[in-house]
């Protein structure tokens, strides 16, 4: 398709030059500066807070200077924007020291005193589970609880000819978004206006309507230019916006609220660890008729996202697989941890990764190649998913996986590297097939019921009015895309600012690959209304809210139906080097085929496609990060060890296309899939090289040398 | 804020440090990171700073007899460029930080800064290198292992500089290096490794071995290298386990954010199996 060549996105050019304005870049006349007093410990009462004598012109803002809530509004109310009689995390924020001169603030700072009383804290998922400690959320200490079931597992694991278990552990990810989080807040005229970087401008506006018990039109949220996100910009920046407008409204001056790199590492929300369980029913013949699993996630200090980040993990954790019999048992677990959320994937990492690693096993249990395996499970047109829903259009997993074959050599290399025995390197192959349920999770979309408007204005220019933003992924290039060729009219005539909720409607927030397929789609609707009304004249707007396609059926009180309206697919095969002598793992190439459905613009799918995969490399090999006693050990990005440029392998990809009837010019999602499925292909091409099971990520050398050793004695 | 100098000369230099104790920053690329404080702000230092890699008595390499001399201030690219620098110390220093870091970066920082994961140490300690520290009473001359004497510690006095590192020119048919990081840039030792070896026939006639971030200091074991030293290739085998054991005595790693004391233990061994025997396992 023509709207699939190419083009030069529209943000290269600020960014490259460094001419973009990043929100530690502006500077308000009179503007002071915030500067965040934390938590020590884990968890502990505060008994007394010691103040200096602060000089004129200094301020301390804390939980006494939110107006209506000290609550973060989301899902459940339970986070405090600044601590009031305990903390409950190693960086929770208790109050701020706000000031002209950045040298008295950090002195001011150093000055205060906090004495605790320190409470026993709860640091695993085992430790929750024992029950022994009071819980931090609730009596149970969960912040979800769910289970579904599909057909009757109970009824196939009794006839089950042979069963097949396995446990799989994922760590902690850490964002390492290329611009740390901050927000700049002024007070004028009775409006607060908060600017900074951010996925979701009206989550940061509901949130601080919530806390300051105003109407909405005193509230205003301008995104800007914003460096990065995966997820951790969805909720984290509500906490910080409601920091800087309380100052700013407190102090009457522009307030500046930056992270440093360390403090956003020690304090920012991560990547849910889990513990996934897998119990498989086979029958005589090797055939499996059902699946068990048990999903547990240590979510953190405060629930954030957690009940749906747990969501989404459950309802693909059959991967891409037709399996009759399910169940499957989620919980999220409130520990003494720096709080996790969203994470490019949003709970599907981690399950495509345990019921991918399972599969492979279960492939070799039987003596077969796990490609062959997998491929007799795979999803098809009219199946039946893991909630009972349907895969509504057609399925090229397939094709897909027949041409990842063939660009990797799979089967040969399978065999080669098997019978290798090196001193100096050992290789190994790995496949993987996944999806991604397009959108929110569940009745995500009919809640938020986004809307979207167009507006041609006086000057002949066309203005797409939405709340999506531009996080490097490439919005600000295929939604002026969409909205360009959709009413033939050139890429310049095509406006899109920064939102600013002033002058936006809600289309919800940027995440869950939701930019595209969800608002791209309405842009295209409404393209194509304004198109026929091009005639008449002066200004025009048009404005489209979201409805899921007719066929779409959920039960979101017993989890039964179509979780997602849509999914993308994809395959990946993996190769590595490991060396005998240290474990060290080196990637050596990644090859990829997805189905997004239609390109919008294949560059910008190329380049979703490689951060992906490097992103999931360093998850499944070197990501490590640890926390002792609540402190996290890498707490530097000298220490947190993402991917440089000669850590990432070699990487082809392939598309093929099954378009998505219901999607601007047939497009699906895109930008967390490859994130999803590719650490399951390293993994098992480590399982591969080494014959032991790689059941856990980061698969770090440490961790490849003690199972070495285990297996030779 | 503090105090920064900029001499025109190391005499200069030597009677700023003298009189003030400045601190000598070369590349910066550890004090930098050591002091760095909120972003807008100056670096933290606590005593007055003085810039030294600009100092040309500071740079260049040059042969004396049968010793090769590295000036302080030469940066790591620098030394990658020089055709006389061991080959040994050139693959220590290929695999230090990255071609940025590199470009500033000096082997007298390196030294000074006595990381026990300082990349150019263990060559430096298998190369038998000595610094020549110099301050307004005079010069003296150190070999490398008395002149650290623990993380962060070595014997450099308050108004000394380190202005040369000597080393002997001589030549290995074997070499052998291992950095076990992180990742493969930008990334500090979890463990690493020096092997030089000359054969005379089949025996061994010269021996060197050491090992990076596993002990407060490098590791070297003169005495494991005497034990070695004469005995023929095939017979390796059977003294190994004692040399082994004394190497095993000397490793004490530490459990940190980059690695566990048992992988930095059993891979240092597996190194030195592999170097010795030929295969870890
Ligand atoms: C991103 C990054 C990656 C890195 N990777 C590595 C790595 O892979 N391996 C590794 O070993 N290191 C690494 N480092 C650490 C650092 O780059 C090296 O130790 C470097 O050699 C230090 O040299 P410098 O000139 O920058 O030292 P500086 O920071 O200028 O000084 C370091 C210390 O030496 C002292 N000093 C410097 N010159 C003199 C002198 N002439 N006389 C007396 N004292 C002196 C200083 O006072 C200070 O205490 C890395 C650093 C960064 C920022």
């Amino acid at each position: 398709m023509e709207i699939s060549k190419a083009i030069r996105r529209v943000d290269n050019d600020e960014k490259v030059s460094g001419i973009a304005k990043f929100i530690a870049d502006v500077k308000l006349e009179g503007m002071l500066y915030a500067k965040t007093l934390r938590s020590t410990r884990p968890r502990a009462r505060i008994k007394s807070i010691k103040i200096p004598k602060l000089p004129n012109g200094y301020f301390i803002v804390d939980k006494n200077d939110v107006p209506a809530n000290n609550r973060v509004k989301l899902i459940f109310t339970d986070q405090p924007f600044f601590a009031e009689d305990v903390v409950n995390y190693i960086g929770e924020p208790i109050l701020l020291v706000v000031g002209p001169d950045k040298a008295k603030v950090l002195e001011i700072l150093e000055q205060i005193e906090v004495e605790y009383e320190d409470l026993e804290p709860i640091f695993t998922i085992e430790d929750a589970e024992s029950g022994t400690k009071p819980p931090i959320f609730g009596d149970d200490n969960l912040f979800a609880d769910y289970e579904f079931t599909k057909g009757d597992p109970d009824a196939a694991f009794a006839r089950a000819y042979r069963i097949i278990e396995g446990e799989y552990r994922t760590g902690i990810q850490e964002h390492i978004y290329l611009e740390p989080q901050g927000m700049l807040a002024t007070y004028e005229d009775g409006t607060v206006t908060v600017y900074g970087s951010m996925q979701c401008p009206f989550y940061v506006k509901n949130a601080l309507v919530y806390a300051l018990g105003w109407p909405e039109d005193r509230v205003r949220v301008v995104q800007t230019t914003t460096g990065g996100g995966f997820g951790g910009k969805e909720d984290y920046p509500s906490l910080i916006a409601g920091h800087a407008a309380f100052a700013a409204i407190k102090t009457g001056r522009p307030v500046q609220l930056i992270l440093d790199r360390t403090e956003d590492i020690e304090a920012t929300t991560k990547r849910h660890p889990s513990i996934i369980r897998h119990r498989t029913a086979l029958d005589a013949s090797g055939r499996i008729i059902a699946m068990e699993i048990d999903i547990k996630l240590d979510g953190g200090a405060y629930a954030t996202l957690s009940p749906v980040v747990l969501q989404r993990s459950m309802f693909v954790s059959t991967g891409p697989y037709h399996i009759p019999n399910v169940r499957v048992r989620g919980r999220a677990y409130a520990t003494n941890n720096v709080p996790r959320t969203a994470f490019r994937g949003f709970g599907a990492p981690q399950s495509i990764f345990a019921v991918e690693m399972h599969m492979t096993n279960i492939a070799e249990a039987l003596g077969e190649n796990p490609i062959d395996f997998k491929m007799r499970y795979f999803l098809k047109k009219g199946d039946d998913t893991a909630t009972g829903g349907s895969v509504h259009t057609d399925v090229k997993l397939d094709e897909m996986t027949r041409q990842v074959i063939e660009m990797s050599n799979f089967y040969e290399k399978f065999e080669r590297f098997r019978k290798e025995k090196g001193d100096t390197v050992l290789r190994g192959i790995g496949f993987s097939a996944f999806l991604h349920g397009c959108g929110f999770t569940g009745k995500g979309e009919e809640v938020i019921k986004a809307t979207a408007k167009l507006r041609r204005r006086d000057d002949g220019k066309v203005e797409i009015l939405v709340s999506s933003v531009e996080i490097g992924q490439g919005a600000q290039t295929t939604l002026r895309k969409i909205v360009a060729f959709a009413l033939g009219i050139p890429m310049e005539d095509v406006v899109y600012e920064n939102p600013d909720t002033s002058r936006v409607p809600d289309s919800g927030p940027t995440v869950a690959s939701r930019t595209v397929i969800i608002v791209g789609g309405l842009l295209e609707q409404a393209a194509k209304e304004l198109k026929a009304r091009w005639n008449e004249s002066g200004e025009i707007e048009v404005i489209k809210t979201y409805r899921h396609p007719e066929y779409v059926r959920w039960d979101d009180e017993k989890f039964v139906g179509d979780a997602y309206p849509e999914y993308s697919w994809g395959v990946n095969v993996a190769e590595v080097e490991v060396d005998p002598v240290t474990f060290e793992v080196r990637v050596k190439k990644v090859w990829g085929v997805y189905d997004v459905g239609t390109p919008l613009d294949e560059r910008v799918v190329r380049g979703q496609l490689e951060g992906g995969i490097v992103q999931a490399v360093g998850y499944a090999t070197i990501e490590v990060m640890e926390s002792k006693n609540g402190k996290l050990m890498q707490n530097t990005i000298t220490d947190y060890i993402i991917p440089t440029s000669i850590d990432a392998p070699e990487i082809e990809t392939r598309l093929v296309v099954s378009p998505y009837p219901y999607g601007p010019f047939g497009a699906k999602c895109l930008g967390e899939l490859p994130m999803v499925g590719c650490a399951p292909a390293v993994a098992a091409a480590i399982q591969h090289a080494l014959g032991l099971k790689v059941d856990e990520i980061p698969a770090r050398p440490e961790l490849l040398l003690k199972k070495w050793l285990e297996k030779s004695r | 804020m503090v105090n920064a100098y900029r001499p025109s000369t190391i005499d200069e230099a030597l009677r700023i440090r003298n009189e003030t104790k400045a601190l000598p920053l070369a590349g910066g690329t550890d004090l930098m990171v050591r002091y760095k404080n909120w972003a807008g702000l100056p670096p933290k230092f606590s005593q007055p700073v003085m810039f030294v890699a600009h100092l040309h008595e500071l740079k260049g390499i040059e042969v004396e007899g049968d010793e090769l001399i590295i000036r302080s201030a030469t940066t790591l690219t620098e030394l990658l460029k020089d055709g006389r620098v061991p080959e040994v110390l050139k693959l220590a220093v290929k695999e230090m930080a990255s071609p940025l870091v590199r470009n500033i970066a000096t082997i007298g920082g390196n030294i000074c800064n006595a990381s026990p994961a300082g990349d150019t140490l263990p060559p430096l300690y298998a190369l038998d290198a000595k610094v020549v520290l110099r301050s307004v009473e005079g010069e003296r001359t150190v070999p490398i292992e008395d002149f650290i004497t623990g993380p962060g510690q070595t014997v450099l006095k308050e108004n000394e500089i380190l202005c040369e590192i000597r080393i002997p020119m001589d030549e290995f048919d074997s070499i052998f290096y291992r950095k076990v990081g992180t990742r493969r840039a930008n990334a500090l030792s979890k463990v690493s490794f020096v092997g030089l070896k000359n054969l005379q026939g089949d025996r061994i006639d010269d021996i060197r071995i050491a090992f990076g971030a596993v002990a407060p200091t490098v590791v070297r074991s003169r005495d494991a290298e005497k034990m070695l030293k004469g005995i023929k290739i095939d017979e390796i085998e059977q003294i190994y386990p004692s040399i082994e054991a004394k190497y095993a005595e000397l490793i004490r790693p530490i459990d940190d954010q980059r690695s566990t004391a048992e992988y930095r233990k059993i891979v240092s061994l597996r190194l030195l199996r592999f170097f010795l025997l030929g295969k870890a396992d």
